[in-house]
């Protein structure tokens, strides 16, 4: 009752004129930067910050809240319509979204994604208000051993999101070895970038997504730009067929989403990954996944959806960022005068449940919005490609160049660009080369960091509960498919 | 003699022994292990070694033999992305945009060219107008001041 009454006040603060305004303004511009590459929610808010010195902080962590949630509907857009994840949380989104769309379905995969997005929000949300605090005692509980399990537990994974097993391993593993260039975490040496000053920050994982998805999908399909018939728009609400086959991956995908967001560092791009990957594993014909499955497009937007809202739970209730993005909001927090961390469910309430309640309402604003704009933005598939691809090539350059302002990103964008091209024309998948190159370094960092704890007994992995659970459910992962399935390894 | 492997498919195969070939050299030259932990050279050493034994595995096993599609479009988009990418720092972000899409619709679409100088210009237009104007990103800047 007292949650209840908790909530009750939180809608009656962020009902008021100027709160509902705030949180409009935070997702539609979510919205938006979520469509370009380069740009995403935490520079955003980063640039925003400046601007909200005279605001009450309630509003402005509203539309910062407003922003990072709203951006993971907008990613959507550009990974459905065009194959460029507009921010890394929509990668997996291009796989089946992409698809869809050829198939003249893009105002479903849109729409699903909409609703599932909505869905995800609300109970990520209710997740949020429900289970803040016992959920972030679990979160201290990942160490580096759990963290390194999980990870070995996402990498299980490389082979099964593409189609090839060997190909699917082998850019995978490109792709842990593309995310040891840099400074080596543990003891801060350079490795691998070739005396080259601009390569220390390593790959960054954005360039390399819209490389290998946007320039070479472009440069796959250009050769057939002005033969490429008309596409359908489609409708945008899915019908009872495709519900069925959607619902549970929405909700599967909003559970894994939360628990992944609520683990400081994970994040939604994880989540995402692990959303999709998932429902692959449970789908009964897991060779539609790829050729534009709905599972495919519903998991991992409910999955980066409610990540958004699981990372806001370390943040109230522990005062550790979730992501990147909470991290930024941690500090507009601290610039406010306010002291995030354990106390604040009680000395901040009015703060609190105002946000979780501007949550509810702005996952509202954003499925009103993006119903009828799904539709609108579908229509641009009808467009000739040969006016199409153009500016699809200046907005990954653009996007290349705004990650770091260095041409050099956009260079390696073109390098890359070509390989996704290659491996495109020779069916070698690309998403896994980004998941190993996401999960590579935690990895790598965690693994070295349990080994230092454990003075180099490997028995860590198994002596601490969570972690010898993950580790048995990585094991499982790998031998379930060579003992039931016959399939041909090339 | 007939390969059993499109060139091209033999040509990723090879690319990625290749790249897994260079990082198991440079690994050995760093400290694989220190302590009780594994340094630097360490995993990427074995990234490595797995990524040569799969591309390996890859030579072996595909027996796939696609036909091959014409490359000349895509590599002739490639030159002018490559271009732009050249002018970006002589002629400055939005002329660069302009011209590499102008190139694009007229010389390699074969688009109307009233019609394309419209897009092209709205396109680097509204990319400058977002990305330098509103969201301060420092983009590079010619002789135009744009």
């Amino acid at each position: 009752m007292e949650l209840l009454a908790q909530l009750g006040q939180g809608f009656a603060a962020a009902l008021t004129p100027a709160h509902l305004l705030m949180c409009l303004l935070g997702v539609v511009l979510g919205q938006v930067i979520g469509v370009l590459p380069g740009i995403g929610p935490s520079a955003a808010i980063a640039l925003l910050l400046p601007l909200t010195y005279g605001a009450s902080p309630t509003g402005a962590i509203i539309m910062f809240a407003g922003l990072y949630y709203g951006a993971q509907y907008g990613g959507t857009l550009t990974s459905v319509l065009i194959n460029v994840p507009g921010e890394s949380t929509s990668v997996m989104t291009t796989l089946d979204g992409y698809q869809m769309a050829l198939q003249g379905r893009g105002g479903v995969a849109l729409g699903i994604a909409a609703i599932g997005s909505f869905i995800a929000g609300v109970l990520g949300t209710i997740g949020l208000m429900l289970l803040a605090p016992p959920l972030a005692k679990v979160a201290l509980a990942f160490g580096p051993p759990e963290y390194c399990m999980l990870v070995l537990l996402g990498l299980t994974a490389l082979a099964a999101v593409g189609g090839s097993v060997l190909k699917g391993l082998a850019t995978g593993v490109a792709g842990l070895l593309l995310g040891t260039i840099g400074i080596d975490p543990q003891i801060g040496a350079p490795r691998f970038h070739f005396e080259q000053s601009w390569l220390l920050d390593g790959v960054d994982f954005i360039i390399l997504a819209v490389a290998l998805f946007g320039v070479g999908e472009v440069l796959a399909s250009c050769r057939m730009a002005s033969a490429n018939p008309i596409l359908n728009v489609g409708r945008v609400l899915p019908n009872r067929a495709e519900w069925r086959q959607a619902w549970a991956a929405i909700l599967r995908g909003s559970g894994i989403g939360f628990l992944i967001g609520v683990l400081p560092g994970a994040g939604a791009t994880i989540a995402s990954f692990v959303g999709y990957i998932a429902e692959k594993k449970v789908a009964k014909d897991p060779s539609r996944f790829g050729k534009g499955a709905i599972e495919g497009v519903a998991a991992p937007e409910s999955a980066n959806n409610a990540a958004s809202a699981g990372a806001m739970v370390p943040m109230f209730a522990l005062g550790v960022p979730g992501s990147n993005t909470t991290a930024v909001m941690l500090a507009a927090l601290i610039m406010f005068g306010l002291r995030p961390g354990p106390d604040m469910f009680t000395t901040n309430a009015t703060l609190v449940w105002a946000v979780i309640a501007s949550m509810f309402i702005g996952n509202l604003i954003l499925l009103l919005m993006n119903l009828p704009l799904a539709g609108l933005f579908a229509r641009l598939l009808q467009i000739r490609y040969s006016w199409i691809y153009p500016p699809i090539l200046a907005i990954c350059v653009t996007g290349a160049l705004s990650r770091a302002n260095n041409v050099e990103d956009a260079w390696l964008m073109l390098g890359f660009g070509v390989l996704g091209w290659l491996m495109k024309r020779y069916d070698w998948s690309a998403a896994p080369m980004i998941l190993g190159l996401v999960l590579g370094p935690i990895f790598e960092n965690s693994l070295r960091q349990s080994l230092t704890l454990s003075h180099g007994s490997s028995a860590i992995f198994v002596s601490r509960p969570i972690a010898a659970v993950l580790l048995a459910l990585a094991v499982l992962a790998v031998a379930a498919p060579l003992l039931f399935n016959k399939k041909s390894p090339a | 003699m007939r390969l059993r492997i499109a060139p091209g498919e033999l040509a990723l195969a090879l690319f990625f022994a290749l790249l897994g070939a260079l990082w198991i050299v440079a690994a050995l030259r760093m400290p694989l292990w220190s302590g009780f932990v594994p340094d630097s050279g360490f995993m990427p050493l074995w990234y490595g070694a797995i990524l040569v034994a799969l591309a390996g595995a890859i030579l072996v096993f595909n027996k796939d033999r696609k036909t091959e599609d014409p490359v000349g479009k895509p590599l002739l988009v490639v030159a002018l992305v490559a271009a732009t990418v050249l002018g970006l720092q002589l002629a400055g972000f939005a002329p660069s945009i302009f011209l590499m899409l102008l190139a694009l619709f007229v010389a390699v679409e074969r688009l109307p060219l009233a019609r394309s100088i419209a897009v092209a210009a709205g396109t680097s237009g509204v990319l400058h107008l977002v990305f330098k104007t509103w969201l301060g990103v420092p983009l590079p800047v010619g002789p135009l001041g744009i």
